[in-house]
């Protein structure tokens, strides 16, 4: 179902969508730099941005996040945060990459406090603005078909909305005066934005038979030349939209009794990640490390990869580490 | 990791060498807490705190300071034989910090010519260097000087009879972690916080400034030549750059391995 919504009714949009939760949305906050910011004043909201530094994961998965209240004698006490968010201005991208976290976290044995968090957000989609970093359409993720309640495509002065979900459609109920409905001239030009912004899209990524190729060159020598470079700093990882490893640590009080059991996110780039109980670390070196990184990011899972393409991981990276480029030096001999 | 507790209180002794005391001070700064916390533990000599010192065996002695003279090295090596937990705090303790910046610089006959305007060592100075250097060191607690959160976090797991938990990962997990503006990527500034380790919640980027390194480069893992290469893209000098690295590492192999390379075109030297 599609429906139209003109750009002069976005703030009356906006403060109807916080009736169902508190709003975050992509807010300016350095030159390079957005961030997915509680909405308290419309004129910062930025729905024409590349791309935010810290995907929309902190929602759900938090950087830092308090899990169980601890006692010696009265066992734990879980510390669930059941607030409704409403994240608006989520790219097809982050769309792709939760429903990567989702398996992870819902299927099988869900994670209660990712549960309760995905349970209680509404995610509204929006067009991006692609730049010579995404490679979204070599990863399959330039488009997403589930993971959002609404998506807002931005066609000119107005933004034509697909609702995905029962939750979407309430909405879209609550909005009569604002919306229309679409006619076959908005749908026309709707299809000639989408196709445009697609071709903005422009770095490739070759993934044809990829996890072979890297199977076969564990001993190529870009592994070791990039990894000379690196300083195993973990950003990589932690703006990754699809990395999803946690560390947890318990922090006693004075009394040597109470506690409290935290998680935050770790990386697989750090050296401690794969140290385990009696002191071994079967990834001890950088080298070993980055090569593991890229495996797990172009490794499928069922039949998607673990990369949504969004550039993150090369356009924060302090050592100027091409993602594609590694892969394609890689490819090349 | 985890020590036999001995004594239901622990014996323990807060010690200095060569530095500014400024890790016994945050010790203190924990005023919150600090009695509570004191009386878990029988404290036998405390520096800073109190003139009253007590000569004896020891659950846990914790150093603050370098080893830089003859003297220094006697008291260590007493403390050493009498305790049988060594924290060494701060970056003095750990590596010698910004005593050690000219550490295979310039002698130690030259340095006394300059503070001193003598050539003889009358202080009998070593060259300073950490407390590692000399005698076995069981736990590190990072920082010029020390976070309080830190060191009550390391009392805390010292109590429980674990080893205290302590970051060996950069400050720019930190930034990540608090969605600070990265300082190289959005301002091109010197920061080293990618060689730096962790533990201060990234203050400085969190104020729009870059990384100086006090909490001293990361063990094993200093990344020294790619912090000299992005810098020096970012069109800094390998003079400033050293220097910089020098600062609070001038002990680490990779750091002193760099030497000083000719400077390059289109230098920045700020
Ligand atoms: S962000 Fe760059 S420097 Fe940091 S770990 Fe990743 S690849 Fe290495
Ligand atoms: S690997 Fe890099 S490009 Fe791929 S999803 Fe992660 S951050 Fe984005
Ligand atoms: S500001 Fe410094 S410490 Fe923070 S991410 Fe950038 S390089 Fe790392
Ligand atoms: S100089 Fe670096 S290590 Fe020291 S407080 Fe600032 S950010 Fe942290």
């Amino acid at each position: 179902m599609y429906k139209k919504l003109f750009k002069k009714h976005l703030e009356n949009f906006i403060s109807i969508l916080s009736k169902f939760g508190v709003v975050y949305a992509p807010v300016k906050k350095a030159s390079k730099l957005y961030d997915f910011t509680e909405l308290t004043d419309f004129k910062e909201l930025q729905l024409k941005y590349t791309r935010t530094m810290i995907p929309p994961k902190k929602f759900f998965l938090k950087p830092k996040e308090p899990l169980y209240l601890l006692n010696k004698d009265k066992g734990f006490k879980e510390i669930v945060d059941d607030s409704k968010t409403v994240l608006l201005g989520v790219h097809s991208c982050d769309i792709n990459a939760i429903n990567l976290l989702d398996r992870v976290y819902l299927n099988q044995f869900p994670d209660l406090f990712y549960k309760t968090r995905r349970d209680n957000t509404i995610i509204i989609g929006v067009s991006c603005e692609p730049d010579e970093n995404c490679f979204c359409t070599s990863t399959g993720s330039s488009h997403a078909l589930r993971g959002f309640d609404l998506f807002m495509h931005e066609v000119d002065d107005r933004y034509i909305i697909r609702v995905g979900s029962l939750k979407g459609f309430q909405i879209i109920s609550e909005c009569k005066n604002i919306l229309a409905d679409t006619s076959l001239p908005d749908i026309k030009e709707f299809k000639r934005v989408e196709a445009e912004r697609i071709k903005r899209i422009s770095l490739n990524l070759n993934v044809n038979g990829i996890q072979d190729i890297l199977d076969l060159s564990h001993d190529h020598s870009a592994w070791q030349e990039n990894a000379d470079i690196c300083f195993g700093c973990g950003t990589c990882n932690l703006v990754c939209p699809t990395c999803r490893c946690y560390d947890v640590v318990d922090y006693l009080k004075l009394d040597l009794k109470n506690g409290l059991r935290a998680r935050r996110w770790d990386s697989c780039m750090l050296r401690q990640h794969a140290l385990v109980a009696g002191g071994l670390n079967f990834r001890p070196t950088r080298v070993e490390r980055l090569y593991n990184r890229f495996n797990c990011k172009m490794s499928f899972s069922e039949d998607s990869l673990n990369c949504v393409g969004c550039g993150r991981c090369t356009v924060y990276c302090p050592a100027d580490i091409n993602f594609v480029e590694v892969l394609n030096q890689v490819r090349e001999d | 990791m985890t020590w036999i507790i001995k004594n239901e209180k622990p014996k323990i002794g807060v010690f200095s060498l060569t530095g500014c005391a400024g890790d016994q001070l945050m010790i203190l700064n924990l005023e919150d807490t600090l009695i509570e916390l004191l009386a878990k533990f029988d404290i036998k000599s405390f520096q800073e705190a109190s003139s009253y010192s007590e000569n004896t065996k020891l659950d846990i002695a914790f150093i603050e300071g370098s080893v830089s003279t003859d003297h220094d090295l006697k008291i260590l090596k007493n403390i050493r034989e009498n305790s049988s937990l060594l924290v060494a705090i701060g970056d003095c303790a750990i590596n010698g910090c910004v005593q050690a910046m000219r550490n295979n610089q310039t002698s130690i006959a030259e340095r006394m010519l300059d503070v001193y305007g003598v050539k003889d060592n009358v202080y009998n100075a070593l060259e300073p260097k950490g407390v590692g250097e000399y005698v076995k060191v069981d736990a590190e607690i990072p920082g010029c000087p020390i976070e309080k959160e830190e060191v009550f976090n390391a009392f805390i797991s010292l109590l429980n009879g674990d080893m205290p938990l302590i970051p060996d990962y950069p400050v720019c997990v930190e930034c990540k972690l608090n969605g600070y503006p990265c300082v190289i990527i959005e301002e091109s500034k010197p920061c080293l916080g990618p060689i730096i380790t962790a533990g201060c919640d990234a203050r400085c980027p969190g104020l729009g400034l870059d990384c100086i390194g006090c909490r001293g480069a990361i063990r094993g893992e200093t990344n020294a030549k790619a912090e000299l290469e992005t810098l020096r893209k970012r069109g800094y000098n390998d003079k400033y750059i050293i220097n910089r690295l020098r600062f609070f590492a001038g002990n680490f192999e990779d750091i002193k391995n760099l030497g000083v390379r000719e400077a390059s075109k289109g230098e920045r030297d700020e």
